[in-house]
């Protein structure tokens, strides 16, 4: 996928350990799990839920740069959705190598039109999208 | 470190330890890292081990 996917809770690292080992679903999981159990890095992305010392589903995305750019965080009921996730993830990915370019809502995918905002833009959006 | 990050913001270095499935090993993961190697990163907290992710 050309991205370091690190899957974080505040569990420990021997907990990790035994959750993969023993669910059979995780067998093929292959990112790195991290351990926050102060909740020190989790508080800083702001998903540390002080009430119950477990983490919100947040989902971060990091350029290269060491620059956030993208957020999400979901309460503890709803799961994420991947593909919104590797869109993202593309379209940033576009971005960087386009800078003078904005991905629209509707952008999947390399190829789908993007936007280049200028005067003429102002107002004729609907007409740019077309 | 008490200011939450926002969208926009250079992340502060910082140290994790990890279990890595993938050496079946404990590891040590960090944000100077992954930019050394010019990485990048998705983080994905979730509540908590043995329940459904």
């Amino acid at each position: 996928m050309g991205a370091e996917v690190i899957t974080i809770s505040t569990d420990t690292k021997f907990v990790h350990l035994a959750w993969q080992r023993d669910e059979k679903l995780l067998e093929k999981v292959k990112y790195p799990m991290g351990s926050d159990p102060t909740g020190k890095i989790s508080r800083m992305f702001g998903v540390y839920d002080e009430n119950t010392g477990l983490d919100l589903r947040g989902t971060f995305i990091i350029n290269p740069e060491g620059k956030l750019l993208n957020s999400e965080v979901n309460y503890y009921n709803m799961g994420r959705n991947i593909d919104e996730l590797m869109r993202k993830f593309k379209a940033n990915l576009h971005l960087a190598e386009h800078t003078n370019e904005g991905c629209p809502a509707k952008w999947k995918e390399e190829g789908d039109k993007t936007l280049a905002p200028s005067a003429k833009m102002v107002g004729k959006v609907y007409e740019a999208l077309k | 470190m008490s200011e939450i990050l926002r969208v926009g913001d250079a992340v502060p270095d910082f140290k994790l330890e990890t279990f890595e499935p993938s050496k079946g090993d404990f590891g040590e993961i960090s944000i100077s890292t992954l930019k050394a190697d010019k990485k990048w990163t998705i983080l994905f907290f979730y509540p908590a081990d043995f329940t459904f992710v």
